[in-house]
């Protein structure tokens, strides 16, 4: 803090300084011009020391101020400090009150405590009240308990002798268990031993049991060596019978050779022999039908004999019918008119089937008539007999009613005789004048009988005569009727079977019609089953979106980009057969559009780039050597002086660097055996020297070029 | 489920039928492989293990078809409902699963429930749809792609629905049939059959 105040402090006299030394080339400036007037100078000077004044007051000012600043630094420090040990102060005081009143809330509880301690002594003070009246009361009890366990030891003694008789038992039997472990001790031992032995045992059957693996690893070993030496046995048999064979193969083979030749020949043979055999077929077939041809013949013949004989018997037929039968139109109206015949015939037969039946009506109803007859002549005979008893009863009463009458009058008559006309005789010829009278009414009564017995007689014999006349009329009819009885029968007979028939057919329809019914309604469930409806109550819906003709669209739309495609495709295929020019620019074209339906394989992509490296490598390729062969023909123009052109297959042409004219050249002609031969040209002709020289003499065409190279250049050079 | 334990209405049985052929569908659908497997999840009904698609235009087609056949079923109009499998390639039918429905039509005008257990109609429904299950081993391998139609036999005289047209009955020539079981909730009565065409083979 010092150290700052210091450096302040310096800090203002530093300036202080430079401002003086500023100040003082400024005074010796104003000094020198202003020497003129003392007026001036004087005010210069007063300005001046106003201007000392001040800037030693403003010197003052900013000391005291740093003054200041540092009063009120020390001051801030003070009072920082004053306020931190107060803060201090009244924490420290803070923390005192909260002690306080810790310790204030310490003394309640304690007085709290206290109080419940207090509390808690004067309830213990109770209860040790009590508890000692328990205890008084447990004295007692105790002193009973007492007396009791002096009882109870009493019993506890004699207990005490039992168990001591029991412990001398317990001891014997202890010696008696001790003699036992010994025995089982020896026991054990003897068991260790058998244990011993046992394992002994076991570890000879291990072995025994490893030895008997290997003994059937043994077994098996042989059994296998057995078997290859079988083997061996028979490859030794078949070695033996294959050498046999081989023995046998040249003969085999001579016969092999011989069989070859026979099979060839018999090969010729078997063709020949297949080419008779189909002649042969053909020739059978041709009998066939030669064949087939005579018995059609034959048959034929046959027909026609018995179409003849037909014929005649037709003729015959005509001529012996006597009727006009000579065509088949002539029968046809003959069974026309038969038939008519016959119509009329069973309309006749039918008429008097009627007929019968009417008779058979009328015959039953004779029979009725002739049954209710004889019932009836039944009846008056059965009248007759009563009729008969009747009279026979009445001649008895009449013979009877005489006797009485006779008696009564010898009565009377001995009535008459003995008393003769006496008192009694009016009484008497009343009595018999009345009898009289009686007779005389039954004797009426008698001759009325008899007239009707008469008049019933007569009846009678009029009812024989009836019934005589009805059984004549039944005979009659009887006979009738039997003749009528065949037909009607067969008549009947007819009927019943028709009727029969038509119950037979239409049981028939109906079982027909019964199975044709199972079999519509089997169908009908069949097409129930299908899916089949009833268009008339039942409708079918679906819905309009749904997923089959989404699916179907979907396929549509999906064959429609394909077909595109495909045609795109083959528009593509058919430009890239068509050549090789048009490919790249249309290639470049299509490329594009098909990169969105299908990309190009890699493989494509792959030859093209290996095509494309391959094209680059021709091209560079073509370019060094023309570059080189141009390099090559400017280097042999100038050093040879001649410019080589190959005008057609083995011509070159030779121009020479000083040729007079563009067309003076030579031509040659390279051989078949290789050498090179000079044609004639028009500047050739102008060279008849030097071919004749160098050619044709010298046989060098080197030296021939280089002279003609000579002869030109100085003919150059010389012009 | 608004029936009661002890009975069943019309309603509750419309709604079990309806459920019925829901997961009838989904499991013909998952068995015939009309859709990919991997676009069904599987779901526990009828205390066994279902599948159900995933796919959502499909799901929203079901859902159509099934909540109008519940109300065709509650007005008892609706006498069969068929799922036709179709060849896309050859456009033939190659399978029809036929479900007759008889409806008890005394139940709309008496309202008061038929004494049947939901439990033993489950159990009906739950061997229902296991015959459907095993009839895969003796219908012929579909080899080309296919798609499924549902069709319903209604009665004439009802009103046609939007978004629904008349159809077809897109019936097979030359089919076999095979019945399978059937169940009752005792106001509708489902037999299902399963009908397809004869192979070339045999």
């Amino acid at each position: 803090m010092d150290l700052e105040d210091d450096t302040t402090v310096l800090t203002t006299l530093k300036s202080f300084n430079s401002f003086i030394s500023r100040t003082e080339p400024q005074q010796r400036l104003t000094e020198r011009p202003g020497s003129g007037t003392l007026q001036g100078q004087y005010k210069r000077s007063m300005e001046l020391l106003e201007a000392a004044d001040r800037l030693n007051s403003t010197n003052r000012y900013l000391q005291l101020d740093q003054e200041k600043k540092q009063m009120e630094l020390s001051h801030k420090r003070a009072r920082f400090e004053l306020e931190k040990t107060a803060s201090d102060r009244t924490r420290a005081l803070e923390h005192e009150v909260d002690r306080n009143q810790e310790l204030l809330t310490q003394i309640k509880k304690l007085k709290e405590r206290e109080s419940e301690m207090e509390r808690n002594l004067t309830e213990k003070g109770d209860a040790n009240r009590a508890l000692w009246k328990n205890l008084e009361a447990l004295n007692k009890k105790l002193e009973d308990r007492d007396g009791r366990l002096s009882s109870a030891n009493q019993t506890v003694s004699t207990l005490k002798d039992e168990v001591r008789e029991l412990k001398q038992k317990i001891q014997n039997q202890d010696c008696t268990i001790c003699a036992q472990t010994l025995e089982n001790q020896e026991l054990q031992e003897q068991l260790d031993l058998q244990r011993r032995k046992y394992q002994d045992v076991s570890q000879l059957y291990q072995s025994l049991q490893a030895t008997q693996s290997t003994c059937s690893d043994h077994v098996i070993k042989i059994k296998e060596l057995e078997r290859r030496l079988a083997l061996q046995e028979q490859d030794v048999a078949i070695m033996k019978t294959v050498k046999s064979e081989l023995a046998r193969v040249p003969g085999m083979e001579k016969e092999l050779k011989n069989l070859r030749g026979d099979n060839s020949f018999l090969r010729e043979s078997r063709e020949n022999c297949s080419l008779l055999k189909e002649e042969v077929e053909g020739l059978r077939k041709k009998l066939e039908r030669m064949e087939k041809m005579k018995e059609d013949l034959v048959n034929m013949e046959l027909e026609k004999n018995r179409m003849a004989e037909k014929l005649q018997a037709w003729e015959n037929l005509g001529q012996s019918t006597g009727l006009n039968i000579r065509k088949p139109e002539d029968l046809s109206r003959e069974v026309i008119q038969i038939q008519q015949r016959e119509f009329a015939l069973k309309e006749q037969n039918y008429t008097l089937n009627s007929r019968v039946r009417s008779a058979e009506r009328s015959h039953s109803d004779v029979c009725a008539e002739l049954s209710e007859q004889r019932g009836k002549t039944l009846e008056e005979k059965k009248k007759r007999e009563l009729q008969d008893t009747l009279v026979r009863r009445l001649q008895k009463r009449l013979m009877l009613l005489n006797k009485e009458r006779d008696g009564m009058r010898a009565i009377l008559e001995s009535y008459d005789s003995e008393l003769g006309s006496t008192e009694y005789s009016p009484q008497l010829s009343k009595r018999l004048k009345e009898a009289e009278d009686v007779l005389q009414r039954t004797q009426n009564h008698n001759v009325e009988l008899e007239a009707e017995l008469n008049k019933t007689h007569k009846e009678m014999g009029t009812l024989k005569l009836q019934l005589q006349t009805v059984e004549l009329e039944l005979e009659s009819v009887k006979k009738q009727h039997a003749a009528n009885a065949d037909s009607s029968c067969s008549a009947t007979k007819e009927e019943l079977s028709i009727l029969r028939q038509k119950i037979e057919d239409l049981e028939a329809d109906r079982q027909r019609l019964e199975e044709q019914n199972n079999n519509l309604e089997m169908r009908l469930e069949r097409h129930n089953l299908q899916g089949d409806y009833d268009p008339l109550k039942t409708r079918v819906l679906h819905l309009k979106m749904n997923p089959t003709s989404v699916a179907k669209q979907q396929r549509q739309q999906e064959m429609e980009t394909i077909q595109e495609e495909v045609t795109r495709l083959r528009e593509l295929v058919r430009s890239l057969q068509d050549g090789g020019s048009l490919v790249q620019s249309q290639d470049d074209s299509i490329v594009p559009n098909l990169g969105l339906g299908l990309p190009p394989s890699k493989e494509v992509l792959d030859l093209r780039k290996q095509m494309e490296s391959s094209e680059l490598k021709n091209q560079r390729l073509k370019e060094v050597f023309q570059r080189k062969i141009q390099e090559f023909r400017t280097v042999c123009y100038i050093l040879t002086g001649y410019q080589m052109d190959i005008t057609t297959e083995n011509q070159y042409r030779l121009t020479s660097v000083y040729a007079e004219h563009m067309d003076d050249s030579l031509l040659f002609k390279k051989g078949s055996n290789g050498s090179m031969q000079l044609m004639e040209t028009e500047f050739s002709k102008t060279l008849g020297e030097m071919v004749s020289l160098h050619l044709h003499h010298q046989k060098s065409i080197p030296a021939f070029l280089s002279a003609v190279t000579l002869d030109l250049f100085s003919r150059q050079t010389t012009i | 489920m608004t029936s009661t334990l002890k009975g069943i209405t019309l309603k509750g049985s419309a709604e079990l039928v309806a459920d019925f052929f829901s997961f009838g569908i989904n499991s013909i659908l998952y068995q015939r492989g009309i859709y990919p497997p991997e676009t069904f999840t599987r779901v526990t009904h009828y205390d066994m293990i279902l599948q159900q698609t995933t796919d959502p235009n499909l799901k929203n087609y079901l859902t159509d078809v099934v909540s109008q056949l519940k109300e065709w079923l509650f007005e008892c109009t609706v006498q069969k409902l068929v799922l036709v499998i179709t060849s896309l390639e050859t456009n033939d039918v190659l399978e029809r699963w036929q479900f007759d429905i008889e409806c008890d039509k005394s139940a709309k005008e008496s309202s008061a429930p038929r004494e049947k257990s939901i439990k033993t109609i489950q159990d009906e429904i739950r061997s229902v749809i296991r015959q459907v299950t095993a009839t895969v081993t003796f219908l012929p391998l579909l080899e080309t792609p296919c798609a499924f139609d549902l069709l319903v036999y209604t009665d004439k005289d009802m009103v046609v629905p939007e978004k629904w047209v008349e159809s077809g009955p897109q019936i097979i020539e030359q089919s076999e049939e095979v019945r399978l079981r059937s169940f009752t909730t005792s106001i509708h009565k489902v037999n299902s059959m399963v009908a397809y065409r004869k192979t070339d083979s045999f």
